[in-house]
């Protein structure tokens, strides 16, 4: 047996249990995961859904580790590691003997160094003044939702997007929200002046104020409770009165237990792109972890190092596969897609992913733009080698959607990238008018797809006699599968008898008429289509 | 001649048609029967183009009318039939002496009689003593079959009549294409298109997506296969808002937990960035659903799977995730709503009930189940111990041919392999590696035209059997005139072999006398036939006429299980909607499963960077066998062609009627380019009716689905660009040239 222990059993330690036992032949690994919250774990992406009201905290559950091979220990914070003997202590005196250690400790909010705040609280809002909570446990985002309940304003410190998801999440409760954020602009991780002007925009049609380049001072307290803040910024000193302060001014990797048993930390724990530090039988991966291309703080990193972690460890000292059928084709291992940055936040869209446009030094990219803060739309592409290698998009709606599957998957992009940009409004294409007139139609339109009927074979069916829509229903079975058409075929029908009145063909019948016929020759427009044509008198068929 | 009431020869509608005497119109295309549309609730009377040009198909110009054998100079030559089947019956035996019983495969059709796969099964397990015996529904069903089973403890397509879809609010169709596959039955989403509750999925913009335009619902345009992405994001929204329906969860299902947690990591913005969907469309679709819900006070709301969405190496888990959202919403079993798939192939839904999977006994009975052995054993007067065990499924079974421990010969019966199997090159190296190939077949088809004996047969209108439809009505099939001179019914032949292989009894040629047989077998299994006989449909059908106070869905036919009842009690009434009370599984609650998205198995790369789909158009058939021989469905749709993206098409330099290069891991397929927005930028669609260097399943994976295994049919990676000129490209008309020539030749 080897004996695995995972250290931190939040989203990306759960998910890599899971991951480790979906793997075949893995009845081999005994795992003991330690978790530090006496919770089951769950979705903490969607906790400033839960701020908003948006969703029921019972869907954030995460799958069960507690399976069948894995002894799962809530509430047990690991203290130690011993890596000679190969043990994890826990704060509970217990010692679980390890063959492969897993650091998933995650990360916890960062306090910002803000006279009045005392300094950096270990597990989220205990030790902050009443009023002031952090944004990353369900319990912060309980509390959150508790405050504002006798709270009429709040202030969003640090506008990323966990700031900005809180701000439209407390302003759909109906608080009024204003975001202080230290930097140049909103979003500026993510975004360019540009971009964070159309946020801009978005925050403020949903009535959310906001305050960029400024420095917080001081947390104002009464009676130990939150009151306000001085802010100083552009227009000098400012006094900014709130009932609530939320803090999202980022995260701290929890890097304690890895200093402690002297593994190498830089911001996080140093792994490689195997996910193991130097010591080869520990590993670090999410939040806790500083791999070589960097830590996104995004779960999608977090959840493909989890993937490749578990797929390396079923994977070394496994049988070989002996299945002739072929074998799934292996995922490539350099992670891909696992930047793309989607808010999550009530009327304001923005999706960024890969390079910026004012960032990249590819050879040969292409960066297209299209952008109008005024209205609240920023769009932004970087393609190089025929590939979508980044993009912004502020209030894109549905091209959002394109470029994120475009840009994780590779896809070819069109040799005029700018087209991606050029959409149609919605009816666009219907402007030129409502439905396409019976006259105005080309012979060649299907009329009924059932039956592979165009409009031509109803029109040659009507001058060959056939004067009602049953007739013409008989004759080109029109109408006869699905009887969507049945409309149009009226329509058409009744076009013909308008334009074409049998009355209108003088004559009794017979080949009398014909002189007629060839005087008023059947006319075929230049878009092909035809009108009507005097009938043959009779009926003939 | 008087006029017959039949059925269409093609898909699972079975649409109700009258065969009568030729009328002008028939005689103009040379058919030897007049066909008119005939009133069922399912079709009301309509047919689509290929239903109304069926009749030309029985006087094909190259129907085959006597036995084929494969001459020492390699071309196939008429004998008689006792030539044929002594050389079968001669060379089956030095087979199996030699190399054992699993020397001999069989590879049966959905487009077989209930009696033909009935008669099949049979004649694998107790004449040939095979367990080698698997068929098209593989390819066909097979995904939607483990996904139902495994959750309701039966799989009936549509557990409701068709019609019952009329009274919906909301209908999520995903991957079915219906208003060209079926068109008739697309009349029965009219009030889900009027409440706006329309909600299709497919990654085309199909003609059953456009049906949702104008405000009639939502078309989803996913990222090839990524279905089972849109169906967990949408379970997802329905418990993070609230919608789903906890006392129907806490009452009559299990496993609710645990689909719940699975979907926890499936938010809208996640699933947006993989399935390419909006979020809010995502949260809209959700909502639309939710409202028509029993719960939610609406008047009710469909989930509908289609091949599309099953035909995927996660198309069990695809359709356990459609019956999750069914179930969260409280559908399942409740009047006016519910979760259903939509069998493809004319007898799809019997086919796969009595007995020629590879895993399976009548009934729908497992063959590995001792007590179903017993039964079954008991019918056929064999010992069960005589009985084989399961073999293996279509893929495999075809991945085995002419190997070394694999079959030598093998029988195809109703299947046109080497258009409609994925991965086409490697099955004719499959098949040419056997020392015996039999094929029985109404034309040359592609296969058959491999065949060392080639076999003809009846076909629809020159017969008597049942079908069972995708709402598992049981219908029957009706002879209206005599097959030509030559030809043979497969009960016959199976009679004529077994005979010759030394069994004297137990295959009877009557079609009504097997069935008989095949009640009995079927006796208390989940598909239970023991109530019905071609008299009692007959009978009745015959008071369905009558639609005086009869419920309208129902109406002319019986739904299965159809149990025998005891002489003197009144005759079982069929089951036209299952789950009312209870589910047939061992605790009489459905079973919820979590499933998760893994992806393709043949998936993007930079040397393939576009996904291929395919599908089919309104006026073919599966492999084109018969379709391709009507002139009016082949002037049509003449030939291959992908659907492009103008984006795509752009960049490629390629335009509209052009040939395009398209190329998998497995083969380079030639096509014509119909440039159109209906496809996605990332994703070429192309049907899969040909054969020949423009045959799609050339380039489709046999990777297969590890529960059901289905083969990934509907997406793999290929190459697009423009076919360099050259003796291998023929020129084809440019598109417009063809639609001026369509509209002369009209």
């Amino acid at each position: 047996m080897t004996r695995v222990v995972v250290v931190g059993n939040g989203m990306v330690g759960s998910r890599f249990v899971e991951d480790l036992l979906g793997q075949p032949g893995t009845d081999r690994f005994e795992v003991t995961v330690l978790g530090a919250e006496e919770y089951e774990p769950y979705n903490r992406v969607l906790l400033s859904e839960v701020v908003a009201g948006a969703v029921d905290v019972a869907s954030l559950t995460l799958p069960r580790t507690d399976l069948p091979g894995v002894s799962v220990r809530p509430g047990t914070v690991a203290t130690t590691i011993d890596r000679v003997a190969r043990t994890v202590t826990g704060a509970d005196g217990s010692r679980t003997p390890y063959d492969v250690l897993v650091l998933a400790t995650g990360a916890r909010a960062r306090v910002p160094e803000i006279t009045g705040l005392t300094g950096d609280a270990p597990t989220g809002s205990a030790a902050l003044p009443a009023g002031v909570h952090a944004l990353r446990t369900l319990d912060d985002a309980r509390e959150i939702v508790a405050a504002t309940v006798n709270a009429r304003r709040a202030v969003v410190l640090g506008a990323g997007v966990l700031g900005l998801e809180a701000a439209c999440g407390l302003a759909r409760r109906g608080l009024h929200v204003t975001v202080v954020h230290g930097g140049e602009h909103l979003m500026d991780r993510q975004l360019d002046g540009a971009g964070a002007g159309a946020v801009v925009h978005g925050l403020q049609r949903l009535g959310i104020d906001h305050v960029t380049g400024a420095v917080t001072d001081e947390v104002l307290l009464a009676d130990g409770r939150l009151r306000g803040l001085r802010l100083r910024g552009a227009h000098g000193e400012v006094e900014l009165a709130t009932d609530l302060l939320v803090l999202t001014a980022g995260t701290l990797p929890e890097t304690g237990l890895a200093v402690r048993a002297g593994l190498e930390v830089r911001r996080g724990i140093v792994v490689g792109a195997d996910g193991a530090t130097a010591d080869p039988a520990v590993h670090a991966i999410g939040d806790c972890a500083e791999p070589p291309e960097g830590s996104t703080g995004l779960i999608a990193q977090g959840w493909d190092q989890a993937r490749r972690l578990a797929s390396r460890l079923a994977t070394v000292g496994a049988p070989a596969p002996t299945a002739t059928a072929p074998t799934r084709q292996a995922p490539p291992d350099a992670p891909h897609g696992t930047d793309v940055v989607r808010l999550k936040a009530h009327g304001l869209e923005v999706v960024t992913m890969g390079v910026r446009g004012d960032a990249t030094d590819a050879d040969g990219a292409r960066v297209v733009r299209l952008s109008d803060p005024s209205v609240g739309r920023h769009v932004e592409l970087v393609v190089a080698d025929g590939v979508l290698v980044g993009a912004t998009c502020v209030g894109a709606g549905a091209l959002a959607a394109d470029l994120t599957t475009a840009y994780a998957r590779r896809t070819p992009v069109p040799a005029d990238p700018g087209q991606l940009l050029l959409r149609p409004v919605r009816g666009a294409a219907a402007a030129a008018g409502p439905e396409p007139s019976p006259t105005l139609m080309p012979d060649r339109t299907t009329v009924c797809r059932c039956n592979g009927v165009t409009k031509g074979d109803l029109v040659a069916c009507w001058r060959h006699g056939a004067r009602s829509v049953e007739a013409v229903t008989r004759e080109t079975r029109a109408t006869t599968g699905c009887g969507g058409c049945t409309e149009a075929v009226c329509g058409i029908v009744d076009w013909l008898r308008r334009t074409d009145p049998p009355a209108a063909v003088p004559g009794t019948g017979g080949d009398a008429a014909l002189p007629v016929a060839a005087a008023t020759p059947p006319a075929t427009a230049l878009d092909g289509s035809s009108q009507p044509a005097p009938a043959l008198p009779g009926g003939r068929r | 001649m008087t006029s017959t009431a039949s059925h269409c020869p093609y898909c699972a509608l079975q649409c109700a048609m009258t065969l009568g005497a030729p009328d002008d119109a028939a005689r103009a295309v040379g058919a030897p029967v007049a066909v008119t549309g005939r009133q069922l609730p399912t079709n009301r009377g309509g047919l689509c183009q290929k239903g109304w040009t069926s009749a030309q198909v029985l006087r094909a110009p190259d129907r085959l009318t006597t036995p084929l054998l494969r001459g020492q100079d390699g071309e196939l030559h008429p004998a008689t039939w006792d030539e044929a089947l002594d050389l079968v019956a001669g060379r089956l035996l030095g087979l199996q002496a030699e190399h054992g019983p699993g020397s001999v495969a069989v590879f049966g059709g959905g487009g077989l009689t209930n009696e033909k796969a009935y008669a099949l099964g049979k004649f694998a397990r107790v004449v040939l003593r095979t367990p080698f015996i698997d068929y098209n529904g593989r390819f066909c069903m097979a995904s939607a079959a483990a996904g139902a089973n495994r959750a309701f403890g039966v799989d009936r397509g549509l557990p409701f009549p068709l019609a019952d879809l009329g009274g919906a609010q909301a209908v999520l169709l995903l991957g079915s294409n219906l208003a060209e596959t079926m068109p008739p039955s697309s009349a029965h989403l009219a009030r889900a298109r009027a409440e706006g509750g329309l909600l299709v999925v497919d990654p085309r913009h199909s003609a059953t997506a456009a049906l949702a335009d104008d405000d009639k619902g939502m078309h989803l345009q996913a990222v090839p296969g990524t279905d089972l992405v849109v169906l967990l994001a949408l379970l997802h929204v329905v418990w993070a808002e609230g919608l789903a329906d906890t006392s129907y969860l806490d009452e009559r299902t299990t496993g609710a937990d645990d689909v719940r947690r699975s979907v926890a990591a499936w938010w809208p913005e996640r699933a947006e960035a993989v399935c390419g969907v909006p979020a809010s469309d995502l949260r809209h679709a959700a909502r639309l659903l939710a409202a028509a819900s029993p719960l939610h006070g609406g008047a009710g709301a469909y989930i509908l799977t289609g091949r599309g969405a099953e035909q995927s190496t996660q198309g069990t888990a695809t359709v356990t995730a459609a019956i999750n959202l069914a179930l969260a919403l409280g559908l399942p079993g409740r009047p006016g709503s519910g979760y259903g798939a939509i069998t493809g192939q004319g007898n799809g839904q019997g086919g796969r009930e009595h007995g020629q999977k590879s895993d399976q006994l009548p009934g729908y009975r497992r063959i590995d189940d001792p007590a179903a052995r017993a039964h079954v054993a008991g019918v056929w007067g064999v010992d069960p111990d005589d009985l084989p065990g399961p073999g293996v499924p279509a893929v495999e079974l075809l991945r085995r041919l002419g190997t070394p421990q694999g079959p030598r010969a093998l029988l195809v019966h109703g299947c046109n392999l080497v258009v409609s199997a994925p991965d086409a090159d490697a099955v004719r190296r499959r098949l040419a590696a056997l020392d015996l190939l039999v094929v029985c077949d109404v034309v040359p088809s592609e296969t058959a035209l491999l065949a060392d004996v080639v076999l003809p047969v009846t076909q629809w209108a020159e017969e008597e059997g049942t079908m069972t439809s995708l709402e598992g009505r049981v219908l029957r099939r009706r002879r209206a005139l005599a097959p030509p001179a030559g030809v043979r019914s497969e009960l016959e032949i199976l009679h004529d072999l077994a005979q010759r292989l030394g069994v004297t009894r137990g295959f009877p040629t009557d079609p009504a006398v097997v069935f008989d047989e095949l009640a009995r077998a079927s006796a208390g299994g989940p598909a239970d036939y023991s109530g019905l006989s071609h008299a009692r449909l007959d009978a009745v059908e015959a008071a369905g006429q009558d639609p005086a106070d009869q419920d309208d869905a129902t109406r002319g036919g019986l739904f299965w299980p159809v149990p025998a009842r005891p002489a003197g009690q009144p005759a079982h009434p069929g089951t036209p909607r299952l789950f009312t009370r209870t589910f047939p599984t061992s605790d009489g609650r459905a079973r919820m499963v979590a499933v998760d998205h893994h992806g393709p198995h043949d998936d993007l790369r930079p040397d393939a960077p576009v996904y291929l789909i395919t599908g089919r158009v309104l006026q073919h058939y599966q492999s084109g066998a018969q379709t391709r021989r009507v002139p009016a469905l082949a002037a049509a749709q003449p030939e291959p062609y992908a659907e492009i993206h103008p984006l795509l098409a752009d960049r490629l330099g390629v335009a509209d009627g052009e040939m395009v290069e398209i190329t998998s891991a497995r083969a380079t397929a030639l096509a014509v380019a119909h440039v159109t927005p209906s496809a996605r930028p990332d994703a070429v669609f192309m049907p899969f009716h040909w054969s020949g260097v423009g045959s799609a399943n050339r380039l489709t994976s046999d990777a297969t689905d590890p529960v059901s295994g289905m083969p990934d049919f509907k997406v793999c990676a290929v190459d697009v660009r423009a076919a360099t000129p050259g003796p291998a490209s023929p020129r084809v008309p440019h598109r417009s040239e063809r639609d001026e020539r369509e509209v002369v030749r009209r």
